[in-house]
Order: C-alpha cells, then structure tokens, then sequence
C-alpha cells in the first residue's frame, strides 16, 4: 500500500467535483469577459515548445494545463534560474538562486565537491541545513507521482499550492533552509530591473511582473532538463555496444537472482530508471524523520519510505539516499550487499532482507558499478541550453 | 482501498446516465461488458499490511500490493460461438494501489442476446507480450527483464510471510515468462510462456439492447497458495522469476482465482 497518497481526504471526490463545475463555470464567464476587452497592446503570441519524446520513454507528460511550455518561457525560465537576484536582494553576499545548489555538472545536484556545502550537505542563504540533501533535475517532467523525497507536491494533491514544481519555486524562494526570500521583494526586484519586464511580455503577454509567472517561467525550463544520451540509452538504441563488466552488471541488476534493482530502479522497460514510488528500502530500524513517506500518506507502511531516485547520472549526485549518509556509490552498493536491516517498513521488494543484502562478490560490485556508470550523460551534463546564460537582460 | 465508495458512486452514476439515455433505444443496439475488479481472501475484502491470513500450507502471511493484467476478454453465445472482446483496450491493468484501475469498461459493442459464460487471459498472449509495449507508467513498470524475454510481469503480489522460526520474510510472488536452463553452464535455453485462459464460472449473462451489463470480478488471494497444488513459501522462498517450477505451480493454481457476481445496478 506504500503507494497510495490518495487516502487522506475522508470523501475526497465529491466536493472537488462540485468545486470543478463552479471552476468551469467562472473560467467560462471570465473567457467571456476577456474577449470583450480584448488585449490592450498586441504581444505575438509565444512560440510553442514541444519536448521531443526519446526512445523508450513515456508519453505521457506532467505539464500543468495553466502552464504550457514556450520557447520565450523557458529563455525566461532559465535566467531566472541562474540569477542570484531571484532572492530579492543585490548585495553580492546575499544573491541566491536555483543554481546556487542545483548545478548542471552535478546533474543539478550540489555535488560532493560544492564549494559552499562540505561534503554536499547545502544550507540557505542564513547558514540553515536542508533537511534533506538535494534531489537531481533530470527527467522531472515525465514525474506523475510526486516531487521532494516524500513526494509531497503531487498533481491531484487537494492543496493547489502543493502540485508541482511551479510550487517548488515559491518554497525554494520562501524556505529558511534555502533562499529566504520573499514573494514580493522578489517580484518587485526582477519587476525593477531593465529587460526582465520584456521577456516577461514575451513570454507571458505582460510586462508586469508577477510571482505565478516567474513560477511558470522557472518550471518550464526545468521541464527541459532531459537526459537520454547516456552510454546505455545509446545502447537501447543498438548504437553502441556494452563491454563484458558492463553486461554482466547489467544482468546482475535486471534479475531477480542478481542484485534485483529494476524492480525499483527501472532498466530497458522503463528507461527513467525510477518508479518515481516511495518505499523503505531497508537502511534502518528506528524511523523518526518527520518529513518520510509517511507524513504524507498517514500510512504506517510508510514508515521510512522515500521516493525511488532516478540512478541516472548517479556517480555525479553524491551524497547519496535522503540523508546524505553515503559518501560514494561502494558504500551503496556494500548497504544492498551485505547491511540492510529488516523492520515491519521494508518494503516486500526487498526480498533478500533476511540475508542482509543480495550478497555480491567483489567482482559482482565491480561489474554493478560498471554498468550503473553507463548511465551517465555527458551530453546532459555540458548541454549549453541548459547552462548559465552569457549574460543577464540588464548586462545586454 | 479507501477509495472504493466513490468509484462505485461514479461507476453506478454512470451506468444510471447510460440506461437513462437509452430508454428509446432500439431492438438491435449493441450493449457492454463492464468488470470491475476487488480483491478478497477469506470471504471478505482483503485487508494490506496486516498479518492475519493463513494460507492452505500454513503459512501466515500479509499482502501489501497486487498488480495484473487481464487481457483479451472474450464472451460465448448459448450456441458456442466467441466474440473476442479486443476492438479496444484488450489489455487491462489492475493495481490495488490505484483505484482508477479497478473499473474496466469494455469499450466493444456486444449484440443483444444470451450469453453463457465469459473467459480473460490471466497475464498477455505470446504475440503481443513484448517488450515497449507500454511505455507509460504505471504499467510500464511492470516489465520483464530483456533477459528473461522482455514483455512485462502478468502479476505481482508483494507480501511477507512468517517463516519457521517465526521470522518475517517478504515473498515476491512475480508471475511471467519462465526459462528453461542448461542444467551444466547455467545458460538459457528456452523460454516458456505462462500466460493462460481462466474461465469464470457462472457467468452468463443477457445483453439487452443499448444496456450495460457490470460484474464483480474477484480475485481470491488465498487460492493462488491452494488449488490443486499447496504452495508453500517456506519451501519455495519468496522469489519466483527466475523458477520455472515455482511458476507452474503458480499457473495451475491461478485457474481457480477468479469468480464473478453480476452487479445489480437497477
Ligand atoms: C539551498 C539549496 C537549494 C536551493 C537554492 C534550491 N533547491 Fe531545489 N532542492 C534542494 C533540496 C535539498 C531538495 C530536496 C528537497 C526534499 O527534501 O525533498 C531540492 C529539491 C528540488 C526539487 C524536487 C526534485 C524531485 O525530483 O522531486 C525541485 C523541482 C527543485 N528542488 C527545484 C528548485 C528550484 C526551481 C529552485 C529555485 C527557485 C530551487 N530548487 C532552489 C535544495 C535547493
Ligand atoms: C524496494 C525498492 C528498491 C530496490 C530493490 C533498490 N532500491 Fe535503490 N533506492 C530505493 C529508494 C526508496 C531509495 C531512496 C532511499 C532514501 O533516500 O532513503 C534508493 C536509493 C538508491 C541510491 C541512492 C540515490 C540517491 O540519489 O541518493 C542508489 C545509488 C541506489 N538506490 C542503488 C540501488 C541498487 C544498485 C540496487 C540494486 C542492488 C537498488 N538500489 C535496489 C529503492 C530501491
Ligand atoms: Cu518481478
């Protein structure tokens, strides 16, 4: 049951339902009411985007209907998240942004080696610790289930203001724990500086500025971030061929008398490499985090459970699980092997609980992480539509 | 779980509308089939996460998911003939975690008439049963490894079971394509298709014109353990995937999973 968060609400259908017609219904009136006054300038329209579906991947997108992707949006999006000012303030010290913990060479991680954070461990702008360590930005859009290790913004979460990553952007800019800001200071310093309102115009219609589109603007551009050029996508493409420790690691995690990976990982079928689910696999017996699976679901079987991490360019997303406890990707795989713990919360896919782990030789290990680092993507990684932009609109 | 009253609410609501709509309906307009799925083991709906079953082996055990496909639906004239219910969805998913699953309307036309009985696939046929077949979630992440000939699971049911010595073990009884290994270097050499018909014991049933006929399918946890074969977790341990045995034993006791009750919606 460790999937199902839709349990909360006691009758969750029905009032919603209601609320949709009233929605329908004002969203009909205000269509109507636009159209007779009709736009006061003449904006063009932005161009639409259209992300292109890789190999094997999924269909079906989690792009919120209010908030379709552009070509003008994502420029926007993407200074937005590289400018320092997005934390309402000038002063050199005290600029932060998005880029600040997610960094594109990091696989929009912080990475082990962050000049700020020791070890990867971020912390805001006033020296605060995250409570969890970072999360990669790969893939986002192709994520139905949920976002943060507890996946507490979910589409069809009852809250409006818990859904997606537009959400995620008022928490980055508000949390003590990150940028510290405030909605307004920030809509108003990026209101106030030359060239912003324009690309807002172009991307939105209007030259004024507001918090929902500087939202829209930086979720769209993270919608982009996709990684599926790795050695093994080339390899699911029959482009290239793997070498013998990376075949044999690929056995090894695809099968159930292997290491038994797929089952949560992913693998040709599900080329994400994650379930996007949420389970408890195995690191411990006491469970305290008040910011689990748990927090979300009410489910005691949720106890411990965190959302499945894509293994996607993982070599580069150290420290390693919510809590950062693994330094390098051995030791992960020495947990799998040899030190998990069994407790009421494991989850049932972890099925050689018992033993301790899977029971890997040396030479398994190594044929393991052989085939884990062919799904690195240097083109990800050095993609410059994904990098900080030469310069900023007001250095134009 | 939880959110079995408001399906029902929808489903019946539904079928309100579509028999409201078709008063005038005429003699010969097709009808539909509509399964919806529950899962139950001792009598009454099955309860996740808790450790109060007891299966024919004895083995005291607990579910915590379930997830399947059905497929190829087909429906037998009182004279014999099939009608291969396929011109739509003809695969279905099922997962006990995902409520917009448990409803399948069969979006085909069934000329109105007596029927005597209906049958489904347990799992996918060998032609369609490949691989990429799905790629969204959540059925993509049923696949099957590449390995073990790709195409995806026809069932997981995640659990645990106390085993001797009182110890808690989780079993991972996953169903799919089976291999067949050379006994000396390990290798395979063939694979064997698990897949298999279930025919559902009294199901007949009268199409009326532009009318929807609703079953209750239910699935009986406890007799994937039971019938004709005891299956019992501490001999064979709690994975399956890779044992062929294990598999037809699985198999042969699937037939006896599945029974229907018409749900009487007026
Ligand atoms: C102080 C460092 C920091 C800053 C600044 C920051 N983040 Fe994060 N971000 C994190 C951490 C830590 C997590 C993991 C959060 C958790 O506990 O779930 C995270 C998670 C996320 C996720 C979830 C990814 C997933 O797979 O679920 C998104 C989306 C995200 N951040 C977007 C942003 C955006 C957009 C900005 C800029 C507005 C931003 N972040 C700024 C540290 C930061
Ligand atoms: C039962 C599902 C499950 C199985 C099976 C599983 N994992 Fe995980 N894995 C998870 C979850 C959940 C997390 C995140 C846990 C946390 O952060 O506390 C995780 C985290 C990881 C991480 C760290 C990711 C990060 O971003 O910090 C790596 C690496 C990893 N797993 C590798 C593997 C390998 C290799 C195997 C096979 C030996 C495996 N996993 C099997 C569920 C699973
Ligand atoms: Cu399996």
């Amino acid at each position: 049951m460790s999937n199902d968060k839709r349990q909360k609400p006691v009758h969750p259908l029905l009032p919603p339902l209601a609320g949709g017609f009233i929605l329908l219904a004002g969203l009909m009136l205000l269509f109507t009411t636009c159209q007779k006054h009709g736009p006061v300038d003449n904006v063009p329209a932005p161009t639409p985007y259209r992300i292109e579906i890789p190999y094997g991947f999924p269909t079906k997108l989690n792009i919120p209907v209010d908030n379709p992707m552009t070509v003008e949006g994502i420029e926007l999006g993407r200074y937005l998240f590289y400018d320092g000012r997005l934390s309402g303030r000038t002063h050199p010290d005290s600029l932060m942004t998005c880029a600040s913990c997610h960094r594109q060479e990091r696989s929009f991680e912080a990475g082990v080696d962050h000049p700020d954070f020791p070890g990867g461990f971020p912390h805001g702008i006033t020296g605060k610790p995250t409570h969890h360590v970072m999360l990669p930005m790969i893939n986002l859009v192709w994520n139905q289930n949920g976002y943060g290790w507890s996946g507490f913004l979910y589409p069809d979460n009852p809250s409006e203001y818990f859904r997606n990553i537009e959400d995620f952007v008022r928490l980055a800019v508000e949390a003590p724990d990150e940028i510290s800001g405030d909605t307004t200071r920030t809509r108003d310093l990026i209101q106030s500086i030359p060239g912003y309102p324009e690309l807002f115009k172009k991307a939105f219609g209007s030259d004024k500025v507001t918090f929902r589109n500087i939202e829209k603007a930086i979720a769209q551009f993270v919608r982009t971030l996709i990684s599926a050029n790795s050695k093994f996508d080339k390899y699911m493409r029959g482009e290239v061929q793997l070498n013998q420790s990376e075949l044999n690691g690929y056995v090894l995690f695809t099968t159930e008398e292997g290491a038994d990976c797929f089952h949560c990982h992913g693998g040709f079928g599900n080329p994400l490499f994650t379930t996007h689910l949420f389970y408890n696999n195995g690191k411990d017996t006491v469970f305290t985090d008040p910011m689990d699976r748990f927090q979300v679901t009410g489910d005691p079987a949720d106890h411990g459970a965190y959302k499945v991490t894509t293994l996607r360019n993982i070599e580069l997303q150290g420290p390693y699980m919510h809590d950062g406890r693994f330094a390098t990707l051995e030791e992960v795989i020495d947990l799998y092997s040899h030190n998990l713990k069994q407790s009421p919360y494991v989850s049932p896919l972890m099925h050689h609980v018992n033993d301790g782990g899977i029971q890997l030789t040396a030479g398994e290990k190594q044929d393991l992480l052989s085939f884990i680092k062919t799904l690195r993507d240097d083109d990800f990684l050095t993609n410059p539509a994904f990098a900080k932009p030469q310069s900023f609109p007001d250095e134009k | 779980m939880k959110k079995q009253l408001p399906v029902l609410v929808i489903l019946i609501t539904g079928l309100l509308i579509l028999t409201a709509c078709n008063k005038g309906s005429n003699k010969d307009d097709p009808g539909k089939l509509n399964l919806y799925f529950t899962h139950l083991a001792d009598g009454s709906t099955l309860e996740f996460d808790t450790l109060k079953y007891l299966n024919a082996a004895g083995n005291p055990y607990l579910v915590s998911e379930i997830q399947y496909f059905i497929s190829d639906v087909t429906v037998y004239r009182d004279d014999g003939t099939a009608f291969l219910l396929d011109s739509g969805e003809d695969i279905h998913y099922v997962d006990t975690d995902l409520p917009d699953t448990w409803n399948y309307a069969l979006p085909d036309d069934i000329e109105p008439g007596t029927y005597d009985s209906i049958s489904f696939t347990f799992g996918i046929n060998e032609e369609k049963n490949k691989s990429q077949l799905f790629v969204n979630p959540p059925e993509s992440n049923m696949f099957w490894p590449e390995l073990l000939n790709g195409g995806y699971h026809y069932m997981k049911l995640n659990g645990k079971w106390k085993s001797a010595g009182d110890t808690i073990r989780p079993f991972n009884f996953h169903m799919g394509i089976g291999q067949v290994y050379d006994t000396l270097t390990g290798v395979i050499t063939d694979f064997v298709q698990n897949y298999f018909r279930v025919s559902l014991p009294a199901s007949g049933f009268t199409i009326e014109p532009g009318k929807t006929v609703s079953f209750e399918v239910r699935m009986d946890v406890q007799q994937w353990f039971e019938n004709p074969h005891v299956y019992d977790l501490n001999y064979w341990g709690g994975k399956m995937m890779q044992n062929q045995a294990a598999l037809q034993t699985a198999k042969e006791n699937g037939h006896n999973v599945f029974s229907v009750q018409k749900l009487l919606l007026e």
